[in-house]
C-alpha cells in the first residue's frame, strides 16, 4: 500500500480517500528467523562462535552471478537515474570513497530531506541474512527496491524508473542479454544490482590472513587487542563469527542524536519514519528516538535493538553507530568501556532494554589502544572505484515512424 | 423562437444587454452565459493560496503547483508541453485551472470524475508531477509555524494530508472568471456576430456549451500529435510511466495519445479529449490537449477545415465555409469570453518561504 499513488482512477470512480495507515510492508512483516536461528546456534554451541576468515557469500540459487549481469548492475547502482528526479542514485549515499557509505552521523537524504539513519557500507553486505539497520528486509534483492522507493532514500517509483531503462538503448541491449526480455523489467534491475553487491566483499585483510596462518599480518599490539576483544572486552559474545557480527537485535545503549533536537529537517524525517512505520497515534507523539528493532514486531522489549553490524572494513565507514554518534574507534571503545555510556553519560532512550552484556569494562589506556589497534584489523585495502560511464536516453521512434503512425490515424 | 432551456440565464443575459439571436440549432444545448457564484471559505482558501505556491509540496521541494499552472498564463503551462517534475517531462499541456473548480470531470481524458480533492492527491503524488510521498509532505507543514498557525485558523486543527487537500480546492474555487466583456455585456459588435456563428453555422455550441461553454464530454477533434512528446525522451518517460500505471496494452509502442481510450479501453474512445473549457482562452495560448494549437486564428482554422485528420473524428465537426470576416468574429467572440488576469496578491501568494525548517524547541519533551 502505498501513499504516493493509488490505482488508476476511473471517472467517478469512488476512491474518495487514501488509507492514511500504509505502513512499509517490510518493516511490519514480524517474524524474527534470523534472530531465532542466531540464537539456536548460540545455545547449540559452548561459546560464541569465534572469529573466522571470511568465506565467499552466499549466492540465491535464482539469482545467478554471470559477468554481464554483474556490469549491469554495476551501472545501474552509479546511475542517479534509478530514483525519483533523476539526482540520487545508490552509489549517492554509499560513495566508494566514503567507504560505500555517506560520511556524515545522517546519512545525506533525497533533496529536500535528511535521512535518519547511517548509511551503512556495501562492502559484504552480500553475507547478512536481513538488511538494514533493524533487519527490515530479507535479502539484497528486496532491499534495492526499497532503497530506490523510500521518500527519504531514492523516492521513485517502478514506472517512472522502468520507462527511463526503456528510453536507453544501452540498457535495453544489456537487460536483453542478461535476462532475455524484449524490455528492462524493474525487478530485474534490483537483481542485476544485489548480484554487483555480491561482488564488493574484502576476505583478505590482516584478521583474515592471520587466521588462515600468516602470524606476521598482525601486530603484536593487535593480538593482545584480539586477546582483550575475546576476553575482558567482551566483544566477541556479539561481534562474531565470519562476518563478526551475530546478525542478531541488541540494545548496546547507543544515545540518542542530539541533531533530533537541534535540526528541523530532521525532525520532519523523524515524524516521518514513525509515521510510515506504522506507529500508533500515541507512538508517533512521544517517540522520541530510533525504536530499531522495534518497528518488526512492535514489541515493546524490542525498543532500542540494532543489528549487530559487522566489524570489517569499519576503517573507512566512520561515523559509526545507526544514527551515527560516534566519529572515532576511540570513542567507540570509550563507549563500551563506560558500559554504554557516552562521554557525558548519556546512553539509549530506552534503557530498560539495554544487553545485559554491556557493562563497564575496567579497560587501561593501554588496553584500549590494544583493541583499537586490533578494530584496524578488520580492513584491508580501501575498495574504489570509477563511476562507469552512463548509457545515453535515445527517442525511442524516429519522426519518419510518428509521421507514419500520424497518417495512420 | 424555440422554447429555452433556462429561462432564468435567458433574463440574465438579457439584463446584461446581450444581443442573443437564439437559432435551432443552439437551443437544444444548455445555453452559454455567466457562471454561478461559488460560497469561499476565507481562511481555507488563504491557506490553499499558499500550498499552490509552495515548492515543498513536491517530493524534492524543486515544484510548485504553480510553476506548471502559472498565474499569467490563466494558470495553464507556459509552453505546449507542461514542465515535468524535476528529472522528467510531461506529454500534455498543463490545463488552465480558472474555472476548473466548476466542472465535474478533470484532466484532458477525463480520468478524475470525482472532485478536486482527489485531483489535488493525484497531482502531488504522481511520480512525473510533484512526486511527493504525503507523509513527508505533512511533517513538512507540521514543521512550518506559519502553516500551524493558518492551518488552524481554517478550522483543520494541525497540518495533516486531508486537510491539504481540502484547502487547494477551496483556493482553485477563487480562480473564477471575472470581468469578461462576454459577462458584463460589453462585446463588440464583431464578437456579437461571433456568438451568432458559435451557435449556428461554426456549430461550436454542439460541444462547448453551457457557462464554462464545455459539455465536459469526450470528442475526437483530431488534433495532431505533438511530436515532442516522443522525440523528447524525458516526455516519452512520463508518457509511457502513465500509459503502463494506467494499464493501457502495448504502452510501450504506443504513438498517440490515447485520450479518453484511458478511461474505457474502447477503441471507439481512441483520440477523445474531455472538450475544455473557452473561457480566458487570451491567457491560456497554446491551444489544445497537447499545444499544437498556438492562436486563436489558427484554431478557427482548424475548424473551418472540419477539424483534423482521425478516422475516428467526431461527426460533428465538418468544413464550414467560413469567410475572411466571419473568422474574425469568431475570434472576436472567443476573445470577448476572456477576463480580468488573476495575478493579484488575492491570487498569488507573494511573500517568501522560510529557506529552512525551524526547530520545534525542547523537542523530547513535546507532543507533535
Ligand atoms: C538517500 C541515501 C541513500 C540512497 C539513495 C540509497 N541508500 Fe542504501 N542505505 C542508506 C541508509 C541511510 C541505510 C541504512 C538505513 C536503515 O537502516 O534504515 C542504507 C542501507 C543500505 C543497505 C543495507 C546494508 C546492511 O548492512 O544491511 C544496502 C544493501 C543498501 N543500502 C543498498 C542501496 C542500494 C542498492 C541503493 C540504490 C537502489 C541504495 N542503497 C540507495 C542510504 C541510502
Ligand atoms: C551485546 C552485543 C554487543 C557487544 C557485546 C558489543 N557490540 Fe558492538 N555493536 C553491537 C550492536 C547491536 C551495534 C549497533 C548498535 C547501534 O547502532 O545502536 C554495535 C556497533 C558496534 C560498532 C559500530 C560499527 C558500525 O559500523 O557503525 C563498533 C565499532 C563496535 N560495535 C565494536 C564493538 C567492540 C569493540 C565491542 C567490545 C568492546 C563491542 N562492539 C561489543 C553489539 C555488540
Ligand atoms: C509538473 C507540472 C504540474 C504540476 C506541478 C501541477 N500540475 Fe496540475 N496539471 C498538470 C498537467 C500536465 C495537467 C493535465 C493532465 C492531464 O490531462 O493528463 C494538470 C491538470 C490539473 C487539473 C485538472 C484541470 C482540469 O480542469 O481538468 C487540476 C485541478 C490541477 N492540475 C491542479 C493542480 C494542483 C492543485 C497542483 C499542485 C498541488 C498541480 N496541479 C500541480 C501539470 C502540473
Ligand atoms: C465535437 C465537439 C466540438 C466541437 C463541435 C467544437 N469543439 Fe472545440 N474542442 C473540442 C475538444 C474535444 C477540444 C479539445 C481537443 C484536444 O485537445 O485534442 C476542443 C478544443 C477547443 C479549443 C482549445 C481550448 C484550449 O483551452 O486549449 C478551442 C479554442 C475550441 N475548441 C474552439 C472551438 C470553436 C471555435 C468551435 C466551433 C468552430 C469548436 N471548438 C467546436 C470539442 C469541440
Amino acid at each position: 500500500m502505498s501513499i504516493k499513488k493509488i490505482a488508476p482512477t476511473l471517472v467517478a470512480a469512488a476512491v474518495a480517500t487514501v488509507v492514511l495507515t500504509a505502513c512499509q510492508a517490510q518493516e511490519t512483516k514480524s517474524g524474527s528467523a534470523a534472530s531465532g536461528k542466531a540464537m539456536a546456534a548460540r545455545t547449540a554451541q559452548s561459546g560464541p562462535p569465534p572469529l573466522a576468515p571470511l568465506g565467499p557469500p552466499p549466492i540465491p540459487p535464482d539469482n545467478k552471478q554471470t559477468p554481464a549481469k554483474i556490469e549491469l548492475g554495476k551501472i545501474l547502482f552509479f546511475d542517479p537515474r534509478i530514483g525519483g528526479d533523476a539526482s540520487t542514485g545508490c552509489s549517492t549515499c554509499h560513495e566508494p570513497d566514503q567507504g560505500w557509505a555517506w560520511a556524515e552521523d545522517f546519512s545525506r537524504g533525497y533533496p529536500g530531506t535528511v535521512h535518519w539513519r547511517n548509511s551503512q557500507t556495501i562492502i559484504n553486505s552480500a553475507y547478512y541474512g536481513r538488511l538494514f539497520w533493524a533487519g527490515s528486509v530479507p535479502s539484497l534483492e528486496k532491499q534495492a527496491p526499497s532503497a530506490a522507493k523510500g521518500g527519504v532514500a531514492g523516492n521513485g517509483e517502478n514506472d517512472i524508473m522502468e520507462s527511463r531503462l526503456a528510453l536507453i538503448p544501452g540498457y535495453r541491449k544489456r537487460f536483453k542479454e542478461v535476462f532475455g526480455t524484449e524490455w528492462p523489467l524493474i525487478g530485474d534491475a534490483w537483481r542485476a544490482i544485489a548480484a554487483f553487491e555480491r561482488t564488493l566483499v574484502q576476505r583478505d585483510t590482516p584478521l583474515d590472513k592471520y587466521l588462515l596462518g600468516d602470524k606476521s599480518a598482525l601486530s603484536e599490539e593487535q593480538v593482545r587487542g584480539m586477546a582483550l576483544f575475546n576476553g575482558k572486552a567482551g566483544c566477541i559474545q556479539c561481534h562474531n563469527g565470519e562476518l563478526a557480527s551475530d546478525q542478531d537485535y541488541h540494545n548496546i545503549g547507543v544515545p540518542p542524536n542530539k541533531r533530533w533536537e537541534e535540526d528541523g529537517l530532521a525532525q520532519v524525517t523523524f515524524r516521518f519514519e514513525l509515521y510510515a512505520k506504522g506507529m500508533t497515534e500515541e507512538g508517533y507523539r512521544t517517540t522520541k528516538a530510533d525504536p530499531g528493532f522495534y518497528f518488526r514486531g512492535k514489541n515493546k522489549w524490542d525498543k532500542g535493538k540494532f543489528r549487530t553490524p559487522s566489524l570489517r572494513y569499519t576503517a573507512y565507514t566512520a561515523p559509526y553507530m545507526h544514527n551515527g554518534v560516534f566519529y572515532t574507534m576511540e570513542e567507540v571503545v570509550d563507549f563500551y568501556n563506560r558500559g554504554g555510556f557516552d562521554e557525558e553519560g548519556r546512553t539509549t532512550a530506552y534503557p530498560e532494554n539495554k544487553s545485559k552484556l554491556i557493562k563497564p569494562l575496567g579497560l587501561t589506556d593501554e588496553e584500549k589502544e590494544d583493541l583499537v589497534a586490533f578494530l584496524e584489523a578488520f580492513s584491508g585495502e580501501e575498495i574504489l572505484m570509477e563511476k562507469p560511464p552512463m548509457p545515453d536516453y535515445a527517442p525511442l521512434f524516429t519522426k519518419a515512424e510518428l509521421e507514419a503512425a500520424q497518417e495512420a490515424k | 423562437m424555440v422554447v429555452r432551456v433556462s429561462t432564468g440565464r435567458a433574463l440574465l443575459a438579457a439584463t446584461l444587454g446581450v444581443g442573443l439571436v437564439v437559432t435551432a440549432q443552439a437551443a437544444s444545448y444548455p445555453d452559454i452565459g455567466p457562471l454561478p457564484q461559488l460560497k469561499i471559505d476565507k481562511a481555507k482558501a488563504a491557506l490553499g493560496k499558499r500550498l499552490f505556491f509552495d515548492k515543498r509540496l513536491s517530493g524534492d521541494a524543486g515544484i510548485a503547483c504553480s510553476d506548471c499552472h502559472v498565474p499569467e498564463k490563466a494558470y495553464a503551462s507556459k509552453e505546449a508541453l507542461s514542465p515535468g517534475y524535476p528529472g522528467n517531462g510531461h506529454f500534455r499541456n498543463a490545463s488552465s485551472l480558472v474555472n476548473t473548480a466548476h466542472k465535474n470531470i478533470w484532466n484532458w481524458d477525463g480520468r478524475i470524475g470525482t472532485n478536486l480533492n482527489d485531483m489535488t492527491r493525484e497531482m502531488i503524488t504522481e511520480d512525473y508531477i510533484m512526486n511527493m510521498d504525503m507523509r513527508i509532505m505533512q511533517e513538512r507543514m507540521k514543521q512550518d509555524p506559519l502553516y500551524v498557525k493558518m492551518f488552524k485558523e481554517a478550522g483543520y486543527g494541525e497540518p495533516s494530508n486531508g486537510s491539504v487537500r481540502k484547502a487547494i480546492p477551496e483556493y482553485l474555487k477563487t480562480l473564477t472568471s471575472t470581468g469578461a466583456p462576454f459577462d458584463k455585456g460589453t462585446m463588440s459588435a464583431s464578437a456579437k456576430r461571433g456568438m451568432k456563428l458559435f451557435k449556428g453555422k461554426a456549430g461550436c455550441i454542439q460541444c462547448h456549451n453551457g457557462p464554462l461553454l464545455t459539455d465536459q464530454k469526450p470528442h475526437n477533434t483530431g488534433v495532431p500529435e505533438n511530436f515532442d512528446v516522443f522525440l523528447d525522451p524525458m516526455n516519452h518517460q512520463a508518457f509511457m510511466a502513465f500509459a503502463m500505471f494506467q494499464g493501457i496494452p502495448n504502452y510501450r509502442n504506443m504513438k498517440r495519445d490515447p485520450g479518453y481510450f484511458n478511461i474505457t479501453l474502447e477503441k471507439k474512445d481512441m483520440g477523445k479529449f474531455i472538450t475544455p473549457s473557452l473561457r480566458e482562452l487570451k491567457y491560456s495560448a497554446p491551444y489544445m490537449h497537447n499545444g499544437m494549437i498556438k492562436t486563436l486564428p489558427d484554431v478557427v482554422e482548424f475548424y473551418n477545415n472540419g477539424g483534423g485528420k482521425d478516422s475516428n473524428k467526431s461527426k460533428k465537426l465538418k468544413p464550414l465555409g467560413l469567410s475572411a470576416n466571419e473568422k474574425k468574429d469568431l475570434v472576436a467572440f472567443l476573445e470577448s469570453l476572456s477576463g480580468d488576469p488573476l495575478t493579484g496578491p488575492e491570487y498569488v501568494w507573494d511573500q517568501p518561504y522560510p529557506a529552512e525548517y525551524p526547530v520545534i524547541e525542547n523537542w523530547t519533551q513535546v507532543r507533535n
